[in-house]
C-alpha cells in the first residue's frame, strides 16, 4: 500500500511532464470535441487518431489515447441527454431518462449531475486500480501459455456472450474477428495464410483500417440519410448547471451504486460498457421506490449509469494492461496501440514499464479534473457543437480516416481496407451483428494463437493440460459456467414469454 | 435458388456465416495441418473455419422470425427503420474513400483530398453540389496546412502517372 503511494507519486512526475501533459490534454480535449459531435464515439475517435501515436513516444501516445477515451465518454453524455442521440452504445441508457430531463427544462442539471457522478466514479475507479494492480501482478506472474490461453478464451467468450443481443452473433463475430488476425505471415512457420497474393496483405489486415472501416465508414453507411438529428434549441449555460439540494440527495446513492456495478464489470475481462450501464439502471429501477418515474427524467436514471461507465473505464484498465485481456473494443485498440508500439501488456508491464502504467494511473486524475474544468464553462460552445449538420460531419470525417489510415505505413492500399471493412461492417449491422467482438479477436487472436500453439508444443499436443494446471482450470470452469448460464438463459426464454425489457427499454 | 419469404435477418446471416465458414475451411486445408503436438500453419484457420459454421447452423436453428428479433444496435438508423437501399449515400461514401486511393495513387493529396470529400459529401440528400465543393475546398486547405506543412504527411501534393 505504501509502495503504491509512492509508485502514485512517481507517476504524478511522468504524468506532469510538459510533453507528456500535452498530449493527455490534447486527447481529453479531441475526444470531449468529437465525443460531442452526433455519431462519432469513442471507438471512431480513437481510430482516427491511431496514426498519430505511431510517431509520438509510447507514454505520451497512451495518455493521448486514455484521454480520448474517458473525453469523448464526458462528450457523448451531452449528445445524449440534450439531444437523445447516444454517440456511443452505453449511453444509449442515459438517453432514457436524460432527455426527458431536457425535455423538463432541468438539461443542465442533469449534464451536471453527470459529470459529478463521471467524477466521483472515476476517482474510485482508479483508486481500486491503484490498489489492485500490484496484486495482480503477483498472480499474473505464475502465468504460462496455458493460462494465458485460456483467460484469453474466458475474455473472448465473455467479450461475445456479455454485450447486448444476441450471444451466439457475438461469438460468430469474435471468430470473425480472429480470422482477421490469422491473415498475413504466420509468426511460427513463416507460410503467409488468407492473402489471396497480394504482398501488401502479408503484415497482415492494419488494426486502424479495421477499426475506421467498422466503426466509421460502416456506421456512415448505415446512418447516411437515415439520421433524422433534430436541431435541439436546447441552450444551457454554466448557471443551469447547478442541480438542486433536492437532486444532489436524489441522486447520491444511485452514484455509488453506479459507482460498485461499473468497478465490478471493470475487474472482469471482456464484459463491455454497454451491458455495464443496462444493469446499473436496471438496480436502479428494481430498488426505486416508485419505479414508474423512470424514463420520464428519472435523475437517478442519469446518475447511476454514467457513473458505472467512467468507474468501469477505468478499472478496465486493470486487466488490459497487467493481463493483456482487453475490456471492450476501445481497449482493444489502446491495446493494439501499445503492441504496435513494441509494449507487450501483461503482467511484466508494470514492472517493466512502469512509467507507462503509473503515468497513465496519474494522468487519469489530471485528464479527469481537466474535464470538469474544461466542461462546466465551455457547455455553451459544445451545445453549439451538436447543431453540425450531418451532411457536413461524415464527409470530413471520412476525408480524416483516409489520411489517417495512409499515413499510418504510407500505404494507400490501407485506405482500400477501410472501404472493404466498411461493406463488411455495414453487412453485419444490416443483419444485427454485433461489430465491437470483431476487434477483440482481432487483437487477441495472433496472441491467442501463439500462446495455444506454445501451450500444445510444452505439453505434447495433450489437451488436458488445460485442466490439470490450477489457475487454467479455473478459467476454464468460468468459461464451462459462462456457456452454461447461456444455456439455461436460452431454455428459459423459450419456455417462458421473453422478457423484452431490454428491447422496450431501447424501443422507448 | 429462391430463398424462403419467412426468413428473417438471422437466417440470412447463418447462412452467410455458413458461406464464409465454409469457404475459410476449403482454403485453410492448403496449408500445412500438422499435429496438436505440433500445429502447421493451417490449423488454427481450419478449427475457427470449421466454429464459424458450426454457429453459423446454431444461428440458423435458433432464428427469431422476422419482426420479433433483439435489438443489438441502440444507436439511431441502425435496424429500428429498415427503409429501401440507400444506392446514392452507400456509392458515394464507397466513392469517396476509392477516389482518395486512386487520385492519390494518381493525382496527389490535394486531388485526392478534394475528391474524396466533395463524392462522400454528394451522398447526402440535403447536400447540393456547391454546399459539397465548399466543404471540399475547405478541408482541402485545412490539409494542406495541417498535413502537408504541419505534419509533412509523405503524399506529394500534386503527381502525375
Amino acid at each position: 500500500m505504501h509502495q503504491s503511494l509512492i509508485d502514485l507519486w512517481y507517476g504524478f512526475g511522468i504524468a506532469l511532464q510538459p510533453a507528456n501533459l500535452m498530449w493527455s490534454v490534447f486527447g481529453v480535449l479531441i475526444g470531449n470535441l468529437i465525443g460531442v459531435l452526433p455519431g462519432m464515439g469513442a471507438l471512431t475517435t480513437i481510430s482516427m487518431l491511431l496514426p498519430l501515436t505511431y510517431v509520438i513516444a509510447p507514454v505520451p501516445a497512451i495518455l493521448m489515447l486514455a484521454g480520448i477515451f474517458y473525453g469523448s465518454q464526458y462528450g457523448g453524455a451531452i449528445g445524449a441527454i440534450l439531444l437523445n442521440l447516444p454517440s456511443h452504445p452505453p449511453h444509449a441508457v442515459t438517453c432514457l431518462d436524460g432527455y426527458p430531463m431536457t425535455k423538463a427544462g432541468r438539461g443542465g442539471a442533469a449534464l451536471g449531475i453527470t459529470m459529478m457522478a463521471s467524477f466521483f466514479a472515476a476517482s474510485v475507479g482508479i483508486i481500486v486500480m491503484i490498489f489492485l494492480s500490484p496484486l495482480l501482478v503477483e498472480i499474473a506472474f505464475k502465468f504460462g501459455p496455458t493460462e494465458i490461453c485460456s483467460i484469453m478464451l474466458l475474455g473472448l467468450l465473455a467479450g461475445a456472450t456479455m454485450s447486448r443481443g444476441s450471444p451466439l452473433k457475438g461469438v460468430a463475430m469474435t471468430i470473425f474477428g480472429l480470422l482477421c488476425g490469422v491473415v498475413g505471415t504466420d509468426v511460427i512457420s513463416g507460410t503467409t495464410r488468407y492473402t489471396f497474393d497480394l504482398p501488401d496483405l502479408a503484415d497482415g489486415v492494419e488494426l486502424g483500417a479495421l477499426c475506421m472501416g467498422l466503426f466509421g465508414i460502416a456506421d456512415f453507411l448505415v446512418s447516411v440519410n437515415r439520421t433524422t438529428i433534430k436541431p435541439s434549441d436546447a441552450k444551457v449555460s454554466m448557471k443551469d448547471m447547478r442541480p438542486t439540494r433536492a437532486e444532489m440527495k436524489q441522486a447520491f446513492w444511485p452514484m455509488v451504486r453506479g459507482t460498485m456495478v461499473g468497478t465490478l464489470f471493470g475487474a472482469m475481462p471482456g464484459t463491455g460498457p454497454t451491458i455495464t450501464t443496462f444493469i446499473a439502471y436496471a438496480v436502479e429501477r428494481k430498488i426505486a421506490k416508485d419505479p414508474s418515474r423512470f424514463g420520464k427524467g428519472a435523475i437517478e436514471g442519469v446518475a447511476a449509469p454514467e457513473a458505472s461507465a467512467h468507474s468501469k473505464t477505468q478499472v478496465d484498465f486493470i486487466p488490459t494492461l497487467s493481463l493483456g485481456i482487453p475490456g471492450d473494443a476501445v481497449m482493444a485498440l489502446i491495446l493494439g496501440a501499445l503492441i504496435i508500439k513494441g509494449i507487450q501488456p501483461g503482467p511484466q508491464l508494470i514492472t517493466e514499464h512502469p512509467d507507462i502504467f503509473w503515468g497513465l494511473v496519474a494522468s487519469f486524475w489530471i485528464g479527469n479534473v481537466l474535464l470538469v474544468i474544461l466542461n462546466v464553462p465551455m457547455i455553451g460552445v459544445w451545445v453549439r457543437m451538436l447543431q453540425v449538420p450531418y451532411k457536413y460531419l461524415y464527409p470530413a470525417a471520412l476525408f480524416f480516416i483516409c489520411v489517417g489510415v495512409y499515413s499510418t505505413k504510407n500505404s494507400l492500399f490501407d485506405v482500400g481496407e477501410v472501404a472493404v471493412f466498411g461493406i463488411i461492417g455495414a453487412i453485419f449491422l444490416t443483419l444485427d451483428f454485433p461489430v465491437s467482438p470483431i476487434v477483440l479477436g482481432f487483437v487477441l487472436g495472433p496472441m491467442l494463437e501463439e500462446n495455444f500453439r506454445r501451450a500444445m508444443l510444452l505439453s505434447r499436443g495433450d489437451l488436458m493440460v488445460f485442466l490439470q494446471r490450477p489457475i487454467s482450470a479455473w478459467f476454464i470452469g468460468a468459461c464451462t459456467l459462462l456457456i452454461l448460464a447461456q444455456l439455461y438463459a436460452y431454455g428459459r426464454k423459450l419456455r417462458l414469454p421473453p422478457p423484452r425489457e431490454t428491447a422496450e427499454l431501447v424501443s422507448e | 435458388m429462391r430463398l424462403p419469404k419467412s426468413w428473417g435477418k438471422d437466417h440470412y446471416g447463418a447462412l452467410m456465416l455458413l458461406a464464409l465458414g465454409a469457404a475459410v475451411l476449403a482454403l485453410g486445408l492448403g496449408y500445412k495441418m500438422g499435429s496438436l503436438n505440433r500445429m502447421g500453419a493451417g490449423f488454427i484457420p481450419v478449427v475457427l473455419g470449421a466454429l464459424m459454421m458450426a454457429v453459423g447452423i446454431a444461428i440458423g436453428i435458433t432464428a427469431a422470425k422476422p419482426g420479433q428479433r433483439e435489438m443489438t444496435n441502440p444507436l439511431p438508423g441502425h435496424g429500428t427503420h429498415a427503409a429501401g437501399p440507400e444506392w446514392r449515400g452507400w456509392l458515394c461514401i464507397l466513392g469517396g474513400v476509392l477516389s482518395f486511393v486512386l487520385l492519390g495513387e494518381h493525382g496527389g493529396l490535394l486531388p485526392a483530398t478534394f475528391a474524396s470529400v466533395f463524392v462522400s459529401a454528394m451522398g447526402d440528400r440535403n447536400s447540393t453540389v456547391k454546399s459539397s465543393a465548399i466543404l471540399a475546398a475547405i478541408l482541402t486547405v485545412f490539409c494542406l496546412i495541417v498535413f502537408h506543412y504541419g505534419l509533412s504527411l509523405q503524399l506529394p501534393l500534386f503527381q502525375w502517372v
